[in-house]
């Protein structure tokens, strides 16, 4: 398979992430840099899991809105929606690509966590499969957000207002045990199911079981990238 | 009118901001002819072609290409364009070889066909050697050469160019009329918004005039040159810009304009006139350096049409 000169949309972007080496480097390291001194450290399981989640979460939001919005005041994303490539496979690979991309970035802080806190093998199926679906949804909002703004600072602040409340309801700090409407909303948020393996790595229980952890958060994630890319036509179109 | 490759009905697209737009513009543009779209800054030329690029919808309209619905078959329409924007674009971290090749391969050019087409190109616009540099190192002049590339690699049925010229240097330009032409004479329908008079007299077979977003005339350059029988320019370089109102009064003058530190005196064709315009000049001030009578051009044309000028004081 050849990536240089990429012949598709997603080999370019991949070509692009491998192309910037001290971009690369700093982007491999930081989650790392982040995660693995919490893994290391005794601090509660909710915490450390928290931790784990909200890298993941923010660098998959940011990631895919920030470099969308620079692409589209670029111009480039009007021009090579101009290609006879459908705009729907553009943004789904624009979107699988990037959630595989932050995913590679993770998976050595990740290995470094299953080496501290060996777990059983099924949670830490689980664990991997629900940080790649929680991957995915945030670039899904990312992409979502591009929607409505061309300014990068515009999709920081949006992404916070969105991601907020989903923090809450997952139970990531409080929300730990919800009940009624907040538990009913807590089953439709990808984060949660993360959450509840994540913490079940770092040894503290759940309720909540592997397999479960494993479709879930895929099939939301599936859901919710299978919608944002419904919008690629405006995402695509010129911003006048 | 069946065998135009492109073709536009009444094409309307206001923006709701500015309320700048076109207007029932209607062109059509055959297999291997060059059409020109001529207008001052504002006058529609980009509108018509993010409409015709289906970048954007028209408010209201219709147009075709190679037969095919520019609205309703738009996947299909854009593998049959090529298309360059006034601003190109490009991923700066990308080689200007890997963007070219990306955009031919969505364009659905087999692999083998792409890289050979791409050589010729890269080496017809003098890019051969720069192929492998990113293309964020590239001038604006290089950067426009590798969108025309991106434009022709494909080999579309038809060509929509926005300012194409626009910061070539001159062996470029050449180039880039070399290619454009035979382009034309392979078949390939050229649509060119350009306000260069000079390139669109020298390429196009027809041109169509924009004011305000209206087509407001279309012919062959010569026909509508010929239009203004009895006008002569008359072309005045001088050491020191002057203030020229003076020569503005000079009977038969019908319009000055100042390009450079020169003066360029739009009059009639009649006896003394000549020398009317220089006395004018030389008691404003002017001290003459060159003088030339020429053919009336576009420019003036468009003048005589709209009573505007094609292009601002700092374009000419």
């Amino acid at each position: 398979m050849r990536l240089d000169p990429p012949d598709s949309y997603w080999k370019k972007d991949v070509a692009l992430f491998l192309g910037r080496r001290l971009s690369l480097a700093i982007k491999m390291l930081y989650p790392a840099a982040i995660i693995l001194p919490v893994a290391a450290s005794g601090i509660p399981a909710q915490y450390a899991a928290a931790v784990v989640g909200l890298v993941a979460i923010m660098a998959g939001t940011f990631g895919a809105g920030e470099s969308l919005t620079n692409d589209i005041n670029d111009g480039i994303l009007v021009r090579v929606a101009l290609t006879p490539l459908s705009p729907y496979r553009i943004v789904a690979e624009i979107l699988v690509v990037n959630a595989a991309l932050d995913f590679l970035q993770l998976l050595p802080a990740l290995a470094g966590v299953y080496l501290l806190h060996p777990a059983p093998p099924a949670w830490v199926l689980a664990a991997t499969v629900a940080v790649f679906a929680t991957l995915l949804t945030a670039n899904a909002i990312g992409v979502l957000l591009a929607n409505f703004t061309s300014s990068p600072a515009d999709v920081l602040l949006y992404a916070t207002i969105v991601l907020f409340p989903l923090i809450y309801l997952s139970g990531f700090f409080r929300n730990q045990h919800p009940e009624g409407l907040l538990a009913a909303l807590r089953h439709l948020v990808p984060f949660a199911y993360m959450n509840d393996a994540l913490k079940e790595i770092f040894g503290l229980a759940t309720a909540a079981s592997p397999l479960a952890v494993i479709l879930v958060p895929t099939l939301l994630g599936a859901l919710t990238a299978a919608a944002v890319c419904l919008t690629a036509p405006r995402l695509l179109s010129p911003r006048l | 009118m069946a065998s135009a490759a492109l073709e536009a009905e009444n094409i309307t697209r206001r923006y709701r901001s500015s309320g700048r737009g076109v207007e029932g513009v209607s062109l059509s543009v055959a297999p291997g002819e060059v059409l020109g779209l001529v207008g001052p800054n504002g006058s529609g030329k980009s509108t018509l072609l993010r409409v015709l690029s289906t970048a954007i919808a028209p408010d209201s309209g219709a147009f075709r290409v190679c037969g095919l619905d520019g609205l309703r078959e738009r996947r299909k329409v854009r593998a049959r364009l090529g298309i360059m924007v006034d601003r190109p674009t490009h991923y700066g971290d990308l080689s200007g070889w890997a963007n070219a090749y990306l955009f031919a391969r969505a364009y659905g050019v087999p692999e083998e066909k792409a890289d050979r087409a791409l050589r010729g190109l890269f080496e017809h616009f003098g890019l051969a050697e720069y192929r492998d540099e990113k293309a964020k190192t590239y001038s604006y002049g290089m950067a426009k050469k590798l969108a025309l590339i991106e434009a022709l690699a494909h080999e579309p049925a038809v060509l929509l160019l926005d300012e194409p010229s626009l910061g070539l240097d001159y062996t470029s330009r050449l180039a880039y009329q070399r290619k454009l032409r035979e382009a034309a004479e392979n078949g390939c329908a050229v649509l060119l918004a350009s306000n260069q008079v000079d390139e669109v007299e020298a390429l196009c077979d027809r041109v169509v005039f924009l004011h305000r977003g209206r087509a407001v005339a279309e012919g062959t350059p010569e026909g509508l040159v010929s239009s203004l029988e009895g006008l002569r320019r008359v072309v005045a370089a001088l050491r020191n810009p002057v203030p020229y109102a003076e020569v503005g009064e000079v009977p038969g003058v019908r319009r000055v304009v100042p390009e450079g530190r020169g003066l360029v005196v739009h009059c009639e064709d009649r006896p003394g006139i000549v020398a009317g315009v220089v006395g004018a000049i030389v008691r404003c001030g002017g001290d003459i350096t060159g003088l030339s009578v020429e053919r009336p051009t576009l420019e003036d044309v468009f003048a005589r049409l709209t009573g505007e000028a094609l292009r601002g004081e700092d374009e000419a």
